[in-house]
């Protein structure tokens, strides 16, 4: 890759953060990125003002997980036991506290009402209006390792111990539909059209149910456990981490059941970390252990080079709303905002 | 498998078992309350015992999930995978993590899932596993429980507790049993758990590369046990190991009987390889590694070392034998 153009080095924002990049998250308005770091702040970058970058802290501790708030700013979840909202300019107020318990999962969705906000704190998934109103509580058989909404808000899906659980979020009264299947699932995907649900297992494979039938469908082959899977716009492909190239299962034509993975940008030994598909086109953002970020056009499968390998594991890739932008965090506190816009 | 990875980078765990009672949690306040120079995050279940103010303490649930493979000793504790996932978020807050396990837990599942999950593995290392063990009531306990023998059966170091409460004739007793359980621990005598940080954090008692101190002189002994006791047995051999040999009866010995090997510890010597090659396991987790040379002064003999249950030891020593090449 010696030779190659990296898009970072013309159209890049780059900074060495100094901590573990736990997520990032671009504003709904898809203007300003937010970097959760392993040292407990927030540091937040407008791309259309070129400067410093803005540091908050947050959690006291490290911040566990990020979710653009379906209103203005970001949610987060700390070790520290605390759900907290950070608007845009600064100012932080408490949602709820979990005492001892870490709050490792948040989601949000634009949803009817404003937008909806849930977060897991040991087996119970909470709820809230987007005002930080708490409208219920959902247990668990055991500890929520993922959480998601589908693409409208309606239902939020929970995986755990054993399966995932899938919940109404306006139903009177809560009962989930549980999605049974022996072993530890550690994180969790819903298909934008709510045609399914897929988890990620401990043993380095993927499992999924067909809706609304439940039909069984089991991905396997990765060297390595998957720590992100992301839909593309339609919920034509699935994009996933955990091998040594991106792992696209299609969603079409009967798949994933008896289809073979296309898998874009491998073939070096360096395993795939995190997977972003983009919000407009059939694209996906890859990043791996070493640092290299690519772009690949699902259809062509050809590679734009993004950023450039040595900076650490990729820990998260994100973008914004319209899709003109690009975050970057790396396990080493390297983070960039790369800009795709057209130029005139 | 890693070859010589950077192993100083990796955080050190020590596990911290041990019955109700038998001053676990004594010995955790001692920790985090003397003046050593070290940080630890400490992963608890009984938050309210600890009368230690301290950030990086985690208040945990034990979940002990089974593997999706069919063996149902393949046992992790999927809490520890989040929360050490979790804690390397701010891994320059602490230099190392202390795991307390809750009174009946079998030691088991900690100890695979550092075997089992990558994330855990390549980032961390078991540094020991440390069982407090009470002068006064653990023969009662080993009467009574299975998890009493294996919480001793797993420990590289153990502390002997509660020392001042029992007659001399009575440790020697209590330590006369721990020893039939497990030759091989590092047993401290103390009373309310005192006794040197140093004998209990930073051993590398897990490491591969430890394994051969471990392994004392070989005392066969001809006391009768009954078949689910916990005992331990040590063979030695002086032709060189056939790789080969050695994994195939090694693959088929766990598989069969790996719910009754709580811990196998092995120093070979691999014909045609000038280094040694430790291996060792926890039920049917398996895990090697070639540790540097063998010494000058040290003749090239292999030795393995069996602590479990229903151990048949001349079925095991004719087994081991049969792997000389």
């Amino acid at each position: 890759m010696s030779t190659a153009h990296f898009l970072i080095e013309s159209r890049g924002a780059v900074r060495d953060l100094g901590a573990f990049v736990v997520a990032a998250r671009f504003d709904r308005h898809g203007r300003i990125a937010a970097f959760a770091l392993g040292d407990g702040t927030l540091r937040l970058a407008d791309w259309s003002q070129p400067g410093e970058w803005r540091e908050l802290p947050v959690h006291d501790g490290a911040v566990l997980a990020l979710a653009a708030d379906p209103g203005d700013g970001w949610i987060t979840g700390g070790d520290d036991g605390k759900l907290r909202r950070t608007a845009s300019d600064g100012a932080i107020i408490d949602i709820a506290s979990f005492g001892t318990k870490w709050v490792e999962q948040v989601a949000t969705a634009l949803g009817d009402k404003g937008g909806v906000l849930a977060c897991a704190a040991g087996k119970v998934v909470y709820v809230f209006d987007a005002a930080g109103m708490k409208l219920k509580e959902l247990a668990h058989p055991s500890t929520v390792t993922g959480l998601a909404f589908d693409g409208k808000g309606k239902r939020i899906g929970a995986s755990h111990y054993n399966g995932a659980s899938l919940w109404f979020v306006a139903a009177k009264t809560d009962s989930p539909r549980l999605l049974e299947w022996k072993g530890s699932h550690v994180g969790i995907a819903i298909h934008p059209e709510g045609e399914a649900v897929v988890t990620a297992l401990q043993e380095n494979a993927l499992h999924g149910w067909a809706l609304p039938d439940g039909k069984h469908m089991r991905m396997s082959g990765y060297p390595a456990k998957t720590q992100s899977m992301s839909f593309s716009r339609t919920g034509k492909w699935l994009a996933t981490s955990g091998a040594d190239a991106m792992v696209l299962w299609p969603f079409f034509g009967g798949g994933p059941m008896g289809k073979a993975p296309l898998e874009l940008a491998g073939g070096d030994g360096i395993q795939c970390t995190q997977v972003a598909c983009h919000p407009k086109e059939d694209m996906v953002a890859g990043g791996f252990t070493d640092g290299l970020v690519v772009l690949a056009d699902i259809g062509s499968s050809r590679i734009l080079p993004v950023a450039p390998p040595g900076h650490g594991p990729v820990s998260t890739l994100a973008w914004n709303a319209g899709g003109s932008h690009l975050a970057i965090g790396t396990e080493t506190g390297y983070a960039a905002i790369v800009d795709f816009s057209k130029r005139e | 498998m890693m070859a010589d990875a950077a192993t100083e980078d990796l955080v050190p765990v020590t596990v911290l078992t041990g019955y109700l009672g038998a001053g676990k949690t004594t010995l955790l306040n001692r920790i985090l309350s003397e003046r050593h120079g070290g940080k630890y995050a400490v992963v608890i279940n009984e938050f309210g015992e600890l009368g230690v103010d301290n950030d990086l303490v985690v208040d945990t649930d034990e979940e002990v999930f089974e593997m999706n493979n069919g063996c149902i000793c393949c046992t992790v504790r999927g809490d520890l995978i989040r929360i050490v996932g979790g804690l390397m978020k701010r891994r320059d807050r602490f230099d190392g993590i202390i795991i307390e396990t809750t009174g009946l837990a079998n030691p088991a599942p900690v100890a695979q899932t550092f075997f089992v999950d990558d994330g855990v593995r390549t980032k961390t290392r078991l540094d020991a596993i440390v069982t407090v063990v009470d002068a006064k009531h653990v023969l009662a306990r080993l009467e009574d429980s299975h998890e009493a023998a294996d919480q001793i059966a797993f420990a590289d170091v153990i502390v002997l507790n509660k020392t001042d409460l029992v007659s001399a004739e009575e440790l020697a007793e209590v330590e006369r049993r721990i020893r039939q359980i497990n030759r091989f621990a590092v047993i401290h005598r103390t009373e309310r758990a005192a006794l040197p940080i140093d004998q209990v954090l930073n051993r590398g008692a897990f490491d591969l590369k430890r394994v051969l101190d471990m392994v004392p002189d070989f005392l066969d002994s001809d006391e009768h046990e009954h078949d689910d006791e916990v005992t331990s047995v040590s063979f030695e051999v002086e032709r060189p190991i056939d790789p080969e040999k050695f994994n195939a009866w090694m693959g088929v010995l766990l598989a069969e009987k790996g719910q009754d090997l709580l811990r196998t510890k092995g120093i070979l010597n691999y014909q045609g390889d000038d280094r040694r090659f430790a291996f060792q396991a926890v039920h049917m987790m398996a895990d090697g590694d070639f540790i540097g040379p063998w010494p000058a002064d040290e003749p090239r003999r292999s030795r393995i070392v069996f602590i479990g249950r229903n151990l048949n030891r001349p079925q095991l020593r004719r087994g081991f034998e049969a792997c000389q090449a």
